[in-house]
């Protein structure tokens, strides 16, 4: 195995670790702690595929925002977080819809052509490029919905509510 | 030209509710019977035309089978000999009646009531002279049915009445169904048969004639022999029922709970009259079999005998006639049924006049005394000398006594069965019967008449003192009178002749003046006079004849005036059989239809209860159902279009 | 740079949506429930990238791209999660999902 293809296993070990510990500890804060080795292992990924400025997006955005997000919202709502409701039992049937879920993709993959591709090398103009051209409308469309993302926000926390 | 009167007479005579409506009612009969007489007397002059306006106002599409040229719905009026002569009957009897009424029923409530469906029923009654095809026919029977209904139960606070009325349908009902078979089985026969050309008598709406001859031509009587049998046999059982023949006959007595007016009208000359007039028609437009012709003739007979053996021992005035108005309609449904239809007629024509003349004296009688009961009456011909001469007129004419009508009519019946005992030996007995009752028939009346007018004072002193009733009243009872005697003279008026002998085709009439029948008229008058005299004998000049307890003859006479336990067994059929009936059909009901609707029921809660249980509330669980929706998805995508291609592809 | 195999990926793609789609079905936290559905949105955003890797031509591009959008996407979500989180908190007085059951029937 080349040192990629190392490289690939171990990260995706470790993020397979963490997004399961991440949802089965017990106590709320540990998981943000989880999440957070999560997102920069996700992040490395990215490098990996020679995607760098994907990679430092994820960091930022992620591990950054999004877990400081998190941790306030525990913080407000102190009161019951550390509770023992974090977890409930191993219900059967959502366990086996996962599993059937995951079944599926494997048997799905199993028809994806089993070489290997080469990965192509990073240039961030023709990123960029693409990103305002081909796919702007979705840009635009992301725009959109982070306005209106804001204002619902707002208004869900406002004060007037009993 | 004249069929706009015909529906202009039709139409006034419908329900009025006025207050004083009775001269409203009165004077459209009076328009109508202007209308009648003036048609009758066209055909007469006309003899054998037959007109007919008609409006086809439903026409189906071929159905492969039975109606190959499709079927329609024919709305019309049909002027024949045969309807000119019952709708003279029908408006001059029906004017008779209303003008009586106004004096009859002075006192009465529901007064707009009954003239309403007095004037309804004259509508219904000319609608079925007058109708020119089947269906249209029996509508109007059902029509008329209904009115007798409401007339008999007019006093339908009296439980007697009502039950009276309800037992009038109900037995009528019976025969109904009978003839509705019969009209199914005759439009399966015939549906194709007709004029060439036409497409056939369903095609055309049933008609009863074509120009001048009746609409299935040749083929009357063609086709398969046991369904025209079998349809006769059902056109017979409607008319018993109408014209309460012998099985059918219980519901006329006790329709004399009615007014005495109505019985004029609807049981001595109309309504009962449909039966006969049916029969006349079915055997002039719609073929009957010999044997047909058999069971018509069998049971006119018997029920002329049967009738009058037990009008022979009834107290009640009314019920008298009641049984006499049964037993001269079996002699009219003979005379149909040897194929004499038009004799029929006449003797309906003739018996119209002068029974209706009997039940008007009658009612005379009652309105004046207040009891219908014959032996607490006595003596009035010295208070009520008109109506006993109407009583007795009207008697003589029953009898059969010339010159008055009854006496050509009846005759000529005799005559005509008579005629036909050398081809069809099996008409013996019934006509011996038929004969015997003569004798019966003139007993009764007579007896009838000398109890209530003979004598000298009542036999019931508490009897208010007895007087002749308003002019409204008298005015009628002195028509019927004239024509008591004259209808039957008519017979000698060439105009008349005609009419009669026109439509019965090319059948025929009886040979009237032949030495066979002098000796037959000759006979038949003896036994009329016979039976008057023995009238006299036994109850003339305030006599009373008791028959004695120990006599033989007292268990007889009970089961004469039981009606041969007729209603006993009737009621008992009707008690046993349709309440067990009606028993299972509920219990049906209840438990099958109601056990299925309760099934549902409880289903569909449970159901829906499971159900429900759905939407726990719980985030969590809504998620999971999405998931699963979604996997289901997949698998529908990915694995069974791909199979279903290539099986539809492959395949 | 050099060849990968992508089985792995597809396969470490799935297997952290599973996780994803577990968490979100078991868990009662509510919070947690918003951290179970960024795995799984994260699974996703990697689905994209390396099919993107993966691919030449036109479509290479695309998939960062579309990647980065879909960053943008998810944080706007979480975004929206806790305000939630907070509305819920102030109604019920607690962040537990099951005992948010108005819409029981």
């Amino acid at each position: 195995m080349s040192i990629e293809e190392l490289a690939f296993l171990a990260l995706a070990v470790v993020a397979l670790v963490t997004a399961v510990a991440a949802l089965l500890v017990r106590e709320l804060v540990h998981t943000i702690l989880w999440i957070g080795v999560f997102f920069v292992d996700l992040s490395a990924i990215y490098f990996l595929l020679e995607a760098p400025f994907l990679g430092v997006l994820q960091l930022g955005v992620y591990a950054g925002a999004v877990t400081v997000l998190l941790l306030f919202g525990i913080m407000v709502t102190r009161k019951r977080i550390f509770s023992r409701e974090a977890a409930t039992g191993i219900g059967a049937v959502p366990f086996a819809l996962a599993a059937v879920t995951f079944i599926f993709a494997v048997a799905a993959v199993g028809e994806l052509p089993q070489t290997s591709q080469p990965v192509r090398a990073y240039d961030p103009t023709l990123l960029s490029e693409n990103l305002f051209g081909t796919n702007g409308p979705w840009l635009l469309l992301l725009g959109l919905i982070m306005m209106a993302a804001v204002a619902g926000s707002i208004y869900l926390v406002r004060e007037g509510r009993e | 030209m004249a069929l706009s009167f015909v529906v202009v007479g039709l139409a006034g005579t419908r329900m009025r509710r006025l207050e004083w409506g009775g001269w409203v009612a009165v004077a459209f009969s009076a328009a109508a019977m202007v209308v009648g007489v003036l048609i009758g007397i066209g055909e007469m002059v006309n003899p054998g035309t037959y007109t007919d306006v008609r409006y086809t106002w439903l026409h189906l599409a071929p159905a492969p089978g039975a109606f190959p040229n499709g079927f329609s719905l024919v709305v019309g009026t049909l002027v024949d000999p045969i309807s000119a002569l019952m709708l003279i009957v029908v408006t001059v009897v029906g004017f008779l009646v209303m003008l009586y009424s106004i004096g009859y029923m002075h006192q009465d409530r529901g007064l707009p009531r009954y003239y309403a469906e007095l004037s309804l029923f004259l509508a219904a009654m000319s609608g079925l002279v007058l109708a020119d095809n089947l269906l249209e026919f029996f509508v109007f029977w059902e029509l008329v049915g209904v009115c007798s209904y409401f007339l008999i139960g007019f006093y339908y606070e009296k439980p007697s009445a009502a039950s009276a009325a309800k037992e009038a349908f109900i037995v009528t009902r019976v025969g109904d169904i009978m003839f509705l078979l019969g009209i199914f089985l005759f439009f399966y026969n015939y549906a194709t048969v007709g004029p060439v050309g036409s497409g056939g008598w369903a095609a055309n709406g049933f008609l009863f004639t074509n120009g001048n001859a009746p609409y299935l031509g040749a083929a009357l009587g063609t086709g398969n022999q046991t369904l025209l049998t079998v349809a006769g046999i059902m056109i017979l059982g409607g008319a018993a029922g109408k014209s309460a023949q012998f099985p059918l006959h219980v519901w006329l007595p006790d329709a004399m709970e009615g007014p005495t007016t109505v019985s004029a009208l609807i049981h001595a000359a109309t309504m009962v009259a449909a039966g006969v007039y049916l029969l006349a028609v079915t055997s002039l437009f719609l073929g009957f079999t010999s044997t047909d012709q058999l069971a018509i003739v069998a049971i006119g007979g018997f029920t002329a005998f049967f009738a009058a053996t037990m009008a022979v021992v009834h107290p009640d005035i009314k019920r008298v006639i009641a049984y006499s108005t049964i037993s001269q309609l079996g002699y009219m449904v003979m005379a149909v049924g040897a194929g004499f239809a038009m004799v029929g007629l006449f003797h309906l024509f003739t018996h119209a006049f002068f029974k209706a003349l009997l039940f008007l004296a009658a009612g005379s009688v009652i309105h004046a005394v207040g009891t219908q009961d014959l032996f607490k009456m006595g003596g009035l011909k010295k208070t009520m000398r008109l109506t006993a001469a109407a009583f007795a007129i009207g008697g003589l004419a029953l009898a059969g006594i010339p010159p008055f009508a009854g006496f050509w009519s009846k005759d000529d019946i005799l005559s005509a069965v008579y005629s036909q005992l050398g081809t069809h030996p099996d008409y013996w007995p019934f006509f011996l019967l038929a004969f015997v009752a003569v004798f019966l028939t003139a007993y009764y009346i007579f007896r009838a008449w000398f109890l209530a007018f003979s004598g000298d004072h009542p036999r019931d002193p508490t009897l208010p003192h007895a007087h002749e009733g308003p002019w409204v009243m008298r005015v009628p009872l002195v028509v019927l009178s004239a024509l008591a005697v004259g209808a039957g003279l008519l017979i000698f008026v060439p105009g008349f002749q005609s009419l009669l002998l026109s439509g019965n085709g090319a059948a025929g009439i009886p040979p009237m003046y032949g030495t066979t029948d002098l000796l037959l008229s000759s006979a038949s008058v003896a036994l009329g006079a016979g039976g008057i005299a023995l009238a006299w004998v036994l109850w003339g000049n305030g006599r009373v004849f008791v028959l004695s307890e120990s006599s033989a003859a007292q268990p007889v006479r009970r089961l004469l005036l039981d009606r041969y336990y007729f209603k006993v067994g009737y009621d008992w059929v009707g008690a046993k059989g349709v309440y067990t009936v009606a028993r299972a059909a509920d219990f049906f009901d209840r438990f099958v239809i109601d056990g299925t609707v309760h099934g549902f029921e409880r289903a569909f809660a449970y159901g829906s209860d499971r159900l429900r249980r759905i939407q726990s509330g719980v985030v969590s669980d809504y998620a999971a159902y999405v998931v699963a929706g979604l996997i289901a998805l997949f698998v529908l995508l990915l694995i069974v279009a791909p199979y279903l291609v290539a099986k539809i592809g492959g395949g | 740079m050099t060849d990968l195999p992508i089985v792995g990926f597809v396969g470490l793609s799935t297997a952290l949506l599973a996780v994803g789609l577990f968490g979100i079905l078991t868990r009662r936290n509510f919070i947690l429930i918003l951290i179970a559905i960024e795995i799984a949105m994260n699974a996703t955003i990697l689905n994209f990238v390396y099919f993107g890797a993966f691919s030449g031509g036109a479509g290479g591009l695309s998939g960062q791209a579309i990647a980065v959008v879909l960053i943008g996407f998810a944080a706007t979500e979480v975004a929206v999660g806790l305000a939630i989180v907070l509305a819920l908190n102030r109604l019920k007085g607690t962040i537990n999902v099951a005992q948010a059951t108005d819409l029981k029937l």
